[in-house]
């Protein structure tokens, strides 16, 4: 059952004062319409996690660690190690986020970041797997939404992103039929930087990365990811609304030429071993 | 990590090369978070804490509001990979019992009847575990509490004391409290020394409890100056610009 | 120091004062932002301490706004009753605007969502109403912005000097409400974000010297100086 989230107060004045400045190529904040937020990343901050990124876009700052351990595959993959995500919207971040399980925005987060990662092929599975059919390694890739003004789907894809960058993972090795730490660590390889922008719509205008005033009044709005061979990773739309069909052509032609500002900026930012995938 | 031969060497050195009255290098900034009406951000050694405070707004559920003062509701919740085997999540049966005892010594300071019908909101996340985390954990949220302008009687220091190795030390780091004999967290509001918060885990003789209360005051007062050190810093901040 | 107190006190003249520092041993003379325990005066709250009408007062940096009768605040339209209207006026608070006249509050043609800049009749145990006999001006257009209610008194400066220099300079029209909350109307995109710009960097910086330059040297650098400087 989806029970709707409390629904904050929205001032009507703030929607007509934001579409006009739309109509102008204006935004409330001095940027133009597909403008992003400033990015910061940082990264390897946390010494209990194995891999740790703190990402902020403008003010919305999130926080995703990684934590490895060793499993049993799925049994219908039996050679490849394993991730799942988990996404929470702590209640520190806003005013309108309530302290208990994961509801129904922190779980799509999750998701929604779980699909850029793996149908984007960013991990190479079948090098995270130690002993074909019984031992994997394990991955939990946890995020925590620390600060929230609007969008938190892109600076998450982007802490998930680094944090796997930069993770470093115990190597293990095989002594008499059991798994056993070396003492080395290797950072898994990155195949693929899928990254998303999310798109608002206010009339027929559109926005991208919209903080949280903007939020408020958006007609509907969707996110939408690509990779840098120019294919579409994620498609989410995640409110209620109607986009109209004609926008969708110029929505994609900035997804993808936004997508690849912030890989520009990831790779200036994080070492990150990319490496082409087949 | 397995347990050490020793977690006090002939020295008198700790596992950390630190004296058994030492305080493990502190940080402290106040106002780190956009959205929330007041934040701290504290370490002590590995350990990392976030602290936030919303309020005073509309108490939620409506029912649960007291007509002559505000409620103070308090969450203490660690990220899954603080620790390190990681933390399932959800909200484990410590999480709750520290939610409380920290919620506890806040009640004890703030003015509360200065907003009835409301309630103030206190938030403390552990990003990174090494001991003393509900201590540190404390220690922020009464730095966020001022940072959001809620009136309190004084700010509330905190420290945990132990026993290792049949010695009394200061600050214990996660080995010492894993391996120790005794773990006694200990909060005060220094301006009367008063205790709002303190708990034992373990066994200690009543010599050794007292001056484990003594030890801990050593160190709040520390804390506390590092405090106030904090609050003061933030708000006489100048632009770069005025440079 | 300024006042006569018969007991000395242990700050100086705008000094920050954080909660539970020692003030004064004079007990009875215990202000706003403090409390007095065994006799002595101790500060409730992180701000400036000073000597006001011969009491002790900490002016607090972030204090919650407290709805004063003949306040201006606005606030956003909440619910719509038979009997009246309920206002957003930020955080926990909510103002109500009787009409026992349904018809009366019907043709009001308020809604949920309209933005009012209302006055404060009264503010108590029945909650804070608000009077419904001065004009209640609903605001039709413009960028509405929350700063902490704390700040406002800065935001305006003395006999208005600052909200005046970024009116003139941006040529803005700027309604302020006493709860935290502005409303910024302005000839262009620009005009306005430079507006919003300058109040944010006053919301950040109130406490400092220096702000008022500091505000221009921003408002001319996004606006331009066609203006005569201000003297």
């Amino acid at each position: 059952m989806a029970l709707a989230p409390k629904k904050d107060l929205t001032a009507k004045i703030m929607r007509s004062k934001i579409y006009s400045l739309l109509l102008q190529d204006r935004r409330i904040d001095g940027r133009k319409p597909t403008d992003l937020r400033p990015i910061k990343i940082e990264t390897g901050l946390l010494s209990k996690a194995e891999g740790s990124a703190l990402v902020s876009m403008g003010s919305t700052k999130i926080l995703t660690g990684i934590k490895v351990e060793v499993g049993a595959p799925f049994p219908d993959r039996p050679d490849e190690g394993t991730f799942t995500v988990n996404a929470e919207l702590l209640p520190l971040a806003s005013a309108s986020f309530e302290p208990g399980p994961p509801d129904e925005r922190g779980i799509e987060l999750a998701r929604v970041v779980d699909r850029s990662l793996r149908e984007g092929g960013v991990l190479d599975l079948k090098k995270l797997c130690l002993i074909e059919g019984e031992r994997v390694y394990v991955l939990f890739i946890d995020i925590y939404v620390l600060d929230y003004d609007g969008n938190y789907f892109d600076p998450s894809l982007i802490s998930a992103l680094a944090a796997l960058a930069t993770a470093k993972l115990p190597r293990y090795g095989v002594v008499d039929g059991k798994l056993q730490k070396t003492g080395e660590y290797f950072t898994p390889e990155i195949r693929s930087l899928p990254f998303t922008v999310m798109v608002g719509v206010i009339g027929e205008k559109f926005l991208l990365d919209p903080q949280l005033e903007e939020e408020k009044v958006l007609d509907v709005s969707l996110v939408m990811g690509a990779d840098e061979k120019g294919n579409i990773t994620c498609v989410q739309k995640n409110s209620p609304g109607q986009v109209p069909l004609e926008l969708m052509d110029s929505i994609v032609d900035v997804a993808i030429e936004k997508t690849g500002e912030i890989r520009r900026k990831f790779l200036q930012e994080v070492p990150v071993k990319l490496v082409e995938s087949p | 990590m397995s347990r050490p031969e020793r977690l006090i060497d002939e020295n008198g050195r700790r596992v950390d090369g630190r004296r058994p009255d030492e305080l493990r290098p502190i940080r402290m900034e106040v106002g780190v978070l956009d959205k929330s009406d007041g934040s701290a951000y504290v370490e002590f050694g590995g350990t990392k804490v976030i602290a936030a405070v919303f309020g005073p707004r509309e108490a939620h559920p409506r029912h649960l509001a007291l007509p002559d003062r505000a409620i103070l509701n308090c969450r203490y919740h660690m990220t899954s990979f603080s620790v390190e085997e990681r933390k399932p999540l959800g909200m484990t049966r410590r999480e709750i019992e520290l939610s409380k005892v920290i919620r506890e010594a806040l009640e004890t300071v703030a003015f509360l009847e200065e907003f009835p019908r409301a309630a103030i909101d206190v938030y403390v996340e552990v990003v990174q575990a090494d001991g003393g985390t509900r201590t540190a954990g404390l220690t922020a949220a009464s730095l966020a509490l001022a940072d959001a302008g809620i009136p309190m009687a004084d700010l509330i220091a905190a420290v945990a004391v132990g026993k290792v190795d049949g010695q009394l030390v200061l600050d214990l780091c996660d080995l010492e409290d894993k391996y120790g004999e005794a773990d006694m967290p200990v909060a005060m509001a220094p301006r009367f020394n008063s205790i709002v918060m303190l708990q034992l885990n373990g066994r200690m003789t009543v010599e050794e409890f007292k001056r484990g209360l003594a030890l801990a005051k050593k160190g709040i007062d520390e804390i506390y100056r590092l405090q106030r050190e904090a609050l003061k810093k933030k708000f006489s901040e100048i632009s770069p610009e005025e440079v | 120091m300024r006042g006569e107190l018969e007991m000395p006190v242990y700050f100086t003249e705008h000094e920050i004062v954080v909660p539970g520092q020692l003030l004064s041993d004079n007990g009875k003379r215990s202000g706003e932002g403090t409390y007095a325990h065994g006799g002595k005066i101790y500060a409730a709250r992180i701000g400036f301490a000073s000597i006001r009408d011969n009491k002790v007062v900490v002016t607090p940096f972030k204090a919650a706004y407290k709805p004063a009768p003949g306040d201006w605040v606005i606030g956003i339209v909440s619910d719509v009753k038979p009997n009246g209207f309920e206002i957003d006026l930020g955080r926990h608070l909510k103002g109500t605007i009787r009409i026992p006249d349904r018809e009366e509050v019907i043709s009001t043609g308020l809604n949920v969502g309209d933005v009012v800049y209302v006055r404060i009749k009264e503010s108590g145990l029945s909650g804070v109403v608000i009077d419904k006999r001065s004009r209640i001006r609903r605001i039709e257009s413009g960028i509405l912005i929350q700063i902490h209610p704390a700040k406002i008194p800065r935001l305006i400066g003395r006999r208005g000097s600052m909200i005046n220099l970024i009116k003139r300079l941006t040529g803005c029209e700027i309604i302020v409400g006493k709860n935290g909350f502005l409303v910024i109307n302005g000839p262009s995109p620009e005009a306005e974000f430079a507006a919003v710009k300058a109040v944010k960097m006053i919301e950040e910086e109130a406490h400092t010297s220096g702000l008022t330059e500091r505000v221009e040297k921003l408002l001319r650098e996004l606006v331009g100086g066609a203006e005569a400087p201000s003297s």
